[in-house]
């Protein structure tokens, strides 16, 4: 990944005050922090399987934790599987060109491009 | 004269007179306006079918109004208007005009109750939805709009040829439930498959939205394939073939959502995916099911809007909706962001978001049934979707690595219509019950039990948590700029292949022919001049031959001169 980072000062206080208020999620160390919280929410999650009666159609759904772990396993095999057909099915952008979008320019007719001063 | 009233007569109606309002506040306010109006038609009506006259021995009827109809009619109305305020700004009366025909057309289709009136509005929401792709203006544009035309026109043609058909074997145009089984029937089916993007069937869908205009996507995203689910569920019912074709419809969208840059396509195939929930309440076909694919389709259509008109703000403002060229921009359009998080969170079903109390009931209905393999399909579709719609969407355009580019927020309208449609996603997500009260079916069902939302929670947490191991790891796939392959292939590369092979073979045949035949004539020729030529044997006799041939010239020259 590249950013093209813009060198020069930002002043964060001109941002939108809701924006502000997100500026942390730009910082690693807190980003870990939220990664934790997810770790321990996960956790407190399946050990909530064990303190109702789960109501269920299938067998497999009475194993404590079965949406959790199925869920995780099935996103991690499906990012995985997207990652191997990628090397099937990538082409360039302009494979199709000049016949697609894709190769283009968005017109700036349709466009209303501003950009703020921060 | 025959009574023509219907929702749609007040949007053509709208959509003729809308280029002589004079420009500025009225001509915008008109396709805010209309939808109120087409609700006005209808709402108060008892079920039945009205505006119904006879054409030509066949009993056509334009308004048909029964709790199905109710619902799509009302939730089109809902979406046309918020892609008027959304579409605020847009001056080009070209899309103004197509948009209120678009919708005029998507509503008349849901009323219809004969294949007729169906036929015309399913052609029309083709015609009229191709002008908010071309309103791009740009050679792609074109090109993308008649790939879309012919695939759309497709389907009409092939629906008519059904009705034709079934109007043979029954005498009767009337649009009900039908049988698979007769050529008819299935022609019709197809017809409603190709416009419901059933896989293999379903390029034109990712193809053409994201090539139309900002505000285009927003209303292409609403109509077209909803009208689709509604016209399976008043044909197809209960076909079990729907319940596995909607499997698969919800599954290999999400791969390629993974793996695709531009975000108006990965919402796309999200739709596609979305689509698949519903096809497969269709076919399961219980009560608790149809009312799972309309109450699917409703919140479907809000949140999908939601979710396409925040990217599009971001296009909007950036010129670009590419995965690998976005990132960071919460730090100047965080309302946009945040409506775009409401939109993720409800395509997800997180619980109090509206997704949550619509896709459960078809989930619930394939459970009872003991559909074990399709309800685990659904259960991994379910947290697929969350990975690429809920976080991925979010992730790349306004987190992840930053991309430097900090435009203005959204403007005013857009924010306005984005926040309405956030509004009604939470509301029918907090409290459902004005929605349940609208579903063709009385079934009670509760949503909000501990098992469902402590199951649900762990799906999805856990779904993120493997978004953040695999982002943490770098094994997650970096967004790249790139066109992925998929079933349009067929017909964009394989078939003009084919056909230039061919073309190739038969120009290849028909040159050796022609250079075989010429060498024999040139051969033939060739032989004959060395024999009769002025150097052959045979010509040997040809200076006696010429001076006989002179003699009698000369002879016959002193006859004629001697009778003088």
């Amino acid at each position: 990944m590249t950013g093209s980072h813009s060198p020069r000062a930002e002043d964060p206080a001109r941002f939108p005050w809701l924006s502000r208020h997100l500026l942390w999620t730009s910082d690693p160390s807190k980003v870990n922090r939220l990664v934790w919280a997810l770790v321990i929410l996960c956790a407190g999650l399946t050990l909530a399987d064990f303190f109702y009666h789960k109501h269920s159609h299938f067998e497999i759904e009475q194993v404590p934790g079965f949406y959790g772990f199925y869920g995780f396993i099935m996103c991690a095999a499906l990012v995985i599987a997207a990652k191997g057909l990628r090397v099937l099915l990538k082409r360039d952008e302009d494979y199709y060109a000049p016949y697609t979008v894709e190769s283009e320019e968005h017109p700036e007719a349709d466009l209303g491009r501003e950009n703020i001063d921060a | 004269m025959p009574e023509l009233l219907t929702p749609a007569t007040v949007y053509i109606l709208a959509a003729i007179l809308l280029p002589f309002v004079p420009k500025g506040i009225f001509r915008q306010l008109v396709p805010v306006l209309v939808p109120f109006a087409g609700v006005a038609v209808f709402w108060t009506l008892q079920s039945g079918t009205f505006s119904s006259f006879n054409l030509m021995g066949l009993h056509i009827g334009l308004m048909r109004i029964d709790d199905l109809s109710r619902i799509f009619g009302l939730i089109f109305s809902i979406a046309a208007c918020l892609a008027a305020i959304y579409a605020w700004h847009v001056r080009d009366t070209i899309q103004q005009v197509a948009g209120l025909l678009y919708a005029g057309s998507a509503i008349g289709a849901v009323f219809a109750a004969d294949l007729i009136t169906l036929f015309v509005f399913w052609e029309g929401t083709a015609i009229a939805s191709v002008f908010l792709i071309w309103a791009r203006r740009t050679e792609g544009a074109y090109a993308t709009g008649m790939r879309y035309l012919i695939v759309q026109i497709g389907s009409g043609v092939i629906l008519m040829a059904g009705v034709v058909l079934l109007y043979r074997e029954t005498g009767t145009v009337a649009f009900s439930q039908m049988e698979l089984g007769s050529l008819a029937t299935w022609m019709i089916f197809i017809a409603f498959g190709i416009k419901c993007a059933f896989p293999l069937l379903h390029n034109w869908l990712q193809d053409a939205y994201p090539a139309a205009t900002v505000t285009g996507t927003v209303i292409l995203s609403a109509f077209t394939t909803k009208l689709a689910v509604y016209a399976l569920a008043r044909g197809f019912p209960g076909t079990e073939i729907l319940i596995y074709i909607g499997a698969v419809m919800t599954l290999f969208p999400i791969f390629y959502a993974v793996i695709e840059n531009d975000l108006r396509r990965v919402l796309a195939y999200s739709l596609n995916n979305q689509l698949g929930f519903m096809v497969v309440g269709v076919g399961i076909g219980t009560p608790l099911a149809l009312n799972g694919t309309a109450a699917h389709a409703f919140c479907h259509i809000l949140y999908k809007a939601l979710l396409f008109m925040s990217v599009g703000a971001v296009l909007f403002r950036t010129g670009t909706a590419k995965g690998s060229e976005l990132g960071g921009l919460y730090k100047t359009m965080p309302w946009t962001m945040a409506f775009c998080v409401v939109g993720a969170a409800s395509i997800s079903a997180f619980p109090l978001f509206s997704g949550f109390i619509s896709k459960s009931l078809i989930l619930s209905a394939s459970a009872d049934e003991g559909h074990f393999i399709v309800w685990l399909i659904l259960l991994f579709a379910s947290a697929g979707v969350f990975h690429h719609s809920g976080i991925k969407i979010p992730y790349f355009a306004f987190f992840a690595h930053d991309s430097g580019k900090r435009p203005k927020e959204a403007p005013r309208h857009m924010l306005i219509a984005m926040g309405v449609t956030a509004a009604l996603c939470i509301g029918i997500g907090v409290y459902p019950a004005p929605l349940y009260e609208l579903l063709p079916y009385d079934v009670g069902y509760e949503p909000y039990t501990t098992s469902h939302v402590v199951t649900q929670l762990q799906l999805l947490f856990f779904s993120a948590l493997a978004f953040t191991v695999l982002m943490k790891t770098r094994v997650y796939p970096p967004e790249l700029r790139s066109t992925n392959l998929d079933s349009d292939w067929i017909y964009r590369r394989m078939l003009p292949a084919m056909v230039a092979g061919l073309r190739h073979v038969i120009t290849g045949t028909w040159r050796f022919a022609s250079r075989v035949t010429t060498t024999r004539v040139d051969r033939f020729i060739a032989t004959i001049y060395r024999a009769h030529g002025p150097q052959g044997p045979l010509a040997r006799t040809w200076p006696t031959g010429s001076m006989v041939l002179w003699m009698a010239v000369l002879l016959g020259m002193t006859l004629v001169l001697a009778y003088i």
